[in-house]
């Protein structure tokens, strides 16, 4: 078979293709769809800050692991085994892991902004340090709570993993009024001439002051508008007071808020459902909960199609996105030893459904290829899992699962100790490692050619 | 063939590792589950502890509407709040609405009948049963702070002493605003027949509810309506019984009966111990572990 490929790839890279094999359309496509997109200055520069942000993501998921799971008030550990708290000892790695989680994951998206802004004002050519300290200004001004109370305050949402996308946008714009209102700097290394500061400092003057102006702006908006009920707000309402008496409808309603939680996830965004399960418990688990209590059993629950039943139960494991399979994925297949690090560091905090060390890492996010398994793996399992409870079995979750439990373990808890639900995570596992593999696989081949094409100097 | 190649991975260790790390979780974790549902009756993963508020006498349920917004402002805080008012047929109309994700909501219970006197309090109790059923069907919380404004205080007592037996059902802090124990009885000596009631179930108070009192007083004796000695008749309820037991006299500006909710001390009071600024309250929106939450 002979493919022709795109005229921006010279002789050897030529020859380099032929002798990567595809194995279907789908898989050609998305693979040179990927790195055309890969030219992209934007997409480079995300690549890039992810991977700025990644080694901060990953010990912030650490922390975030002795937070919740070990000292958390409902977490995992502390509700398995009671025994292990003592108040003295608690409290002091309580605000230690507080400090250190705050101040890592925390405020992820102020270091991404500052990786966004830098690397795109390089891209143009501007003073990139001065422009990813405008970005982290910026940020912390939009962020800035107007408070009578706490004097030094910043809205702890918009910091962390959420605050993502925003971030990003943000610093690539800032970036871009780099390009628009300065002039590059002079290389003075090639000038042979010590750098003049406050030359340096005047060049980018005009772009701090609008970035800093326009901040202002909208974190004026922002304040004025917290009051009033966010968008988010009114999805978070219907995904936990609207309630549809159908089974059908309940599956519906599910699947929809499963998906879009996916899709927001995997573009930096929150979702409805969150994979540590904080969220309030809706109407109808409630309803559940109080059935499988006076019967004493889990099975022939009025709704059987809860998010608790199908989302948190199987499509969460590792993370959002079932991450699990994909790091058993990449342990099996995956010959590249970037993927086979960044998998290994993240096995701890994935088995406590802590998956922003890979989400960033790997990196997941802005990811076409994992796209399609990050939001297919969590849907399948659903699926099956539906299935299954329709077809008796399994009985649905709906007893009270400890946040941060493991995800296999989740529907195991949550049916009070259901063998078949046990079996039943292990297969969804295995299915979704499945799921996961051709997409490594794809990724690695993506990687291999993109590094081929930076060596080349194509880029 | 398959499983020998797999051996030959050099990850197969961290394989083994995970799954060795489930089924050394998995055992203890099935062991407390069966522990936890035999032994809870039902542990709902409320984030929930909303405020509870009933009105004194002649007052509806927009008693606090200032009340709400003055915190609010003055604090930068957004509880919603929601006003249920029960008719004499046992009906409840509702208004407002509660914020979806909104740690502290407050509820306000008024009484279309809200006339004073023994015979309507004790109504007045059986109407806030009512209503207090309807809010935890339907909200499900595990945890509420509780105000009583004048004979609101008295139907929470009745209330906590009759009807409030939930073992999955906390009330953390209880502050109430001149709340006439003995009517208008000065003497603490003399009890009326309400008081001699009240005690006489006392043992139902809950001993790990904190209960703070407030007391007005103008010219040493009473709060233009309720006198001190009323007031303090309270201790013969709850000393001994509530976990603590606080007695507050509120005087100067705005220490008359009814204008004491209004006054900056009963605010200042009213957020530090029944909304709590961090420290006293876990699930106050400014502390620690919601700030963990909300991530």
């Amino acid at each position: 078979m002979r493919y022709t490929f795109p005229d921006i790839y010279n002789e050897s890279m030529q020859v380099f293709f032929m002798r990567i094999q595809f194995n279907n359309k789908l898989e050609e496509k998305l693979i040179l769809g990927t790195l055309k997109l890969q030219k992209f200055f934007i997409y480079r520069v995300i690549q890039r800050t992810l991977l700025l942000i990644f080694p901060f993501a990953l010990f912030g998921s650490f922390v975030k692991i002795i937070q919740t799971v070990v000292i958390g008030k409902e977490g995992f550990l502390t509700d398995v085994f009671p025994d292990l708290s003592n108040d003295f000892i608690y409290r002091q790695i309580d605000n230690i892991a507080t400090g250190l989680y705050n101040l890592s994951l925390g405020w992820i998206s102020v270091i991404a902004i500052f990786g966004a802004a830098k690397y795109t004002a390089k891209h143009f050519n501007r003073d990139d340090q001065l422009a990813g300290i405008t970005g982290v200004s910026s940020l912390l001004i939009i962020d800035y709570t107007y408070s009578k109370v706490q004097t030094f305050s910043f809205h702890p949402q918009i910091l962390g993993m959420r605050g993502l996308l925003l971030a990003i946008i943000l610093g690539i714009s800032i970036g871009w009024i780099f390009k628009k209102t300065s002039r590059p700097v002079p290389d003075y290394v090639k000038l042979g001439g010590a750098p003049s500061v406050i030359e340096r400092s005047f060049i980018s003057a005009k772009p701090i002051i609008v970035s800093l102006l326009i901040a202002m702006l909208f974190s004026t908006l922002i304040n004025v508008t917290y009051y009033a009920e966010a968008p988010g707000n009114y999805i978070n309402a219907l995904a936990s007071e609207y309630t549809s008496k159908s089974p059908l409808g309940q599956l519906f309603k599910t699947f929809i808020f499963s998906i879009y939680t996916l899709v927001m996830s995997f573009f930096g965004w929150s979702g409805t459902y969150s994979s540590a399960g904080t969220e309030k418990m809706d109407t109808l688990s409630t309803v559940n909960l109080n059935y499988a209590l006076n019967k004493h059993t889990a099975w022939n629950t009025p709704n059987p199609f809860t998010s608790s039943a199908l989302y948190h139960a199987f499509a969460t494991f590792g993370g959002t996105g079932a991450v699990l399979g994909l790091i058993i994925a990449i342990l099996i297949v995956a010959k590249d030893e970037d993927f086979q690090t960044v998998a290994r560091w993240a096995i701890i905090p994935s088995l406590f459904n802590i998956g922003s060390g890979l989400m960033t890492g790997i990196p997941i996010l802005f990811n076409i290829i994992f796209l399609i398994p990050f939001i297919l793996a969590p849907v399948a399992n659903m699926t099956m899992a539906a299935l299954a409870i329709q077809l008796r079995l399994m009985p649905p979750s709906v007893y009270p699962v400890p946040i941060g439990t493991p995800g296999p373990l989740i529907a195991f808890i949550g049916t009070n100790g259901s063998w078949q639900a046990l079996i039943f995570s292990i297969l969804t596992i295995v299915i979704s490692v499945y799921i996961y593999i051709p997409f490594v696989k794809m990724a690695i081949k993506v990687k291999e050619l993109d590094n081929l094409s930076l060596e080349e100097g194509v880029n | 063939m398959h499983t020998r190649t797999l051996r030959k991975n050099k990850n197969f260790k961290y394989l083994v590792a995970m799954l060795l790390f489930f089924i050394i979780l998995g055992i203890p974790s099935y062991i407390w589950t069966r522990k936890n549902v035999t032994t809870l009756a039902g542990r709902y993963n409320s984030p929930m502890t909303p405020i509870i508020m009933i009105p004194g006498s002649s007052a509806s349920a927009n008693r606090f509407d200032d009340l709400v917004k003055t915190v609010n402002n003055k604090y930068g805080e957004h509880h919603s709040l929601l006003k249920l008012t029960v008719h004499t047929d046992d009906s409840i109309t509702y208004s407002g609405k509660i914020r979806a994700n909104d740690t502290q909501p407050f509820f306000v219970v008024g009484f279309q009948n809200n006339a004073d006197g023994y015979s309507n309090i004790k109504k007045q109790a059986r109407w806030f049963n009512i209503a207090f059923n309807a809010i935890k069907k339907r909200y499900r919380f595990n945890s509420f702070n509780a105000l009583g404004h004048s004979n609101g205080g008295l139907i929470w007592t009745m209330f906590l002493e009759n009807d409030f037996n939930d073992s999955n059902l906390n009330i953390n802090q209880l502050l109430t605003v001149g709340t006439p124990y003995n009517f208008e009885e000065k003497n603490t000596s003399n009890h009326t027949q309400m008081l001699n009631d009240l005690i006489k179930k006392r043992d139902k108070i809950p001993n790990n509810m904190t209960y703070y009192s407030i007391a007005g007083t103008q010219l040493y004796s009473d709060d233009g309506i309720v006198p001190l000695g009323s007031v303090d008749a309270g201790k013969y309820i709850y000393e001994g019984k509530a976990k603590h037991y606080t007695l507050i006299t509120l005087t100067g500006n705005k220490a008359q009966h009814s204008d004491m909710i209004a006054s900056n001390q009963f605010i200042t009071i009213f957020h530090q111990y029944i909304i709590g600024n961090g420290v006293n309250n876990p699930n106050s929106p400014d502390s620690k572990q919601s700030a963990i939450a909300s991530q």
